[in-house]
């Protein structure tokens, strides 16, 4: 029974390095001391109705912006984020939109121009969004809306972390998702590929 | 019986490796769906939690797979396993009084690497693994191990 304990003891110890070795050496790995869930105390309700715009009601979108006017930022709805992708200003980036999802994700869909700014790997877009972000009047940052919090973890590292201005920040609460569901125009590939679809049912 | 043991000890190592390779490969998911357990508050535990986990969890598969120390590797699958199947089995609870649906009725993504699971199927599949990795303990699977066990040479059974 000790000899087991030992062994168990050696492979733990013996593993945790390795784990931690190859997530410091991964791509993918995590950083171990940042905090990706900043501004809230706990995780949103059950993931089932994540994504289906159907199931967002008015009573999780008031929920939601009122969240969000508690952290300091300004909710947009759908007719808000088309008005503003619409606007002239949109072509001079005074208004953008950020994408706050993986590169997967982004990829596959986007809103036509919106720049990608995941939140889990920063490092990876504050060169080319910093610069943008400073000179735009408003950004609107989104995700796949729903149960998704990250537009606002990557809308309150904007602010925190690369002190922009709050007032700038606007967090599309419906996200892609509701953008689609609208059968509003999707941009495939890397921003301004030119290759657009027809999103919706 | 023995070759019962290395049976066991085989499919236990390709299901950690299998499903500890789906967590590596997509971390922040696999970041996304600890947070939702509140088992921690701190963002370095978190983060370790997730960071180190499927790793770990590959790292033990490959070695019972090879057969390096196996019962070693069981125990810290068991040390996983258990407390790991409490928390899935409390949120569940949890979803099933908000939900207000019948327990087995419950579907999440658990965090497992197996997507979106039934929550009974799930605790009724971590039994079964718990119940092999008690067998490997015992002594179960020494046929075609590399080492057995870390600190003495044992035959393998004839």
């Amino acid at each position: 029974m000790k000899k087991v304990l030992l062994e168990g003891l050696a492979v733990a110890v013996i593993g945790a390095t390795l784990a931690f070795a190859a997530n410091a050496l991964s791509p993918r790995g995590l950083h171990l001391n940042e905090d990706y869930f900043r501004g809230t105390q706990r995780p949103p309700a059950s993931a089932p109705i994540a994504n289906n715009p159907s199931a967002n009601t008015n009573s999780q979108t008031d929920t939601v912006a009122a969240e969000l006017k508690a952290k300091g930022l300004q909710a947009v709805d759908g007719n808000r984020a088309l008005g503003l992708f619409q606007d002239p200003l949109y072509q001079t980036e005074s208004i953008i939109f950020l994408d706050a999802r993986d590169d997967q994700h982004y990829r596959e869909g986007h809103i036509p121009g919106a720049y990608q700014f995941d939140n889990y790997h920063p490092e990876n877009y504050i060169a080319t969004v910093f610069p943008v972000c400073q000179k735009a009047s408003q950004i609107v940052v989104y995700c796949n809306g729903g149960n998704c919090e990250d537009s606002q973890f990557a809308a309150l590292r904007l602010r925190d972390d690369l002190k922009i201005p709050g007032e700038k920040l606007f967090v599309y609460v419906g996200g892609i998702t509701e953008w689609t569901a609208r059968s509003r125009p999707i941009e495939t590939g890397e921003r301004k590929s030119g290759k657009l679809r027809a999103s919706g049912k | 019986m023995e070759l019962a043991g290395v049976l066991a000890r085989w499919l236990l190592g390709w299901f950690f490796v299998y499903m500890g390779l789906n967590k590596v490969l997509h971390p922040v998911d696999f970041l996304k769906l600890v947070r939702q357990y509140e088992i921690v508050n701190s963002p370095l535990l978190l983060n370790s939690i997730a960071a180190a986990l499927p790793w770990f969890e590959v790292f033990c598969g490959l070695l019972l797979l090879a057969g390096i120390a196996v019962r070693g590797s069981a125990l810290m699958l068991l040390v996983m396993l258990v407390p790991f199947s409490l928390v899935v089995l409390r949120r569940a609870m949890e979803l099933d009084a908000t939900q207000r649906i019948p327990l087995c009725a419950v579907t999440f993504d658990c965090g497992c690497g197996g997507g979106e699971v039934v929550i009974c199927h799930k605790l009724l599949e971590n039994c079964a693994l718990i119940l092999l990795a008690c067998g490997l303990l015992t002594g179960m699977g020494r046929r075609f191990s590399a080492r057995y066990s870390l600190f003495q040479n044992s035959p393998p059974p004839k």
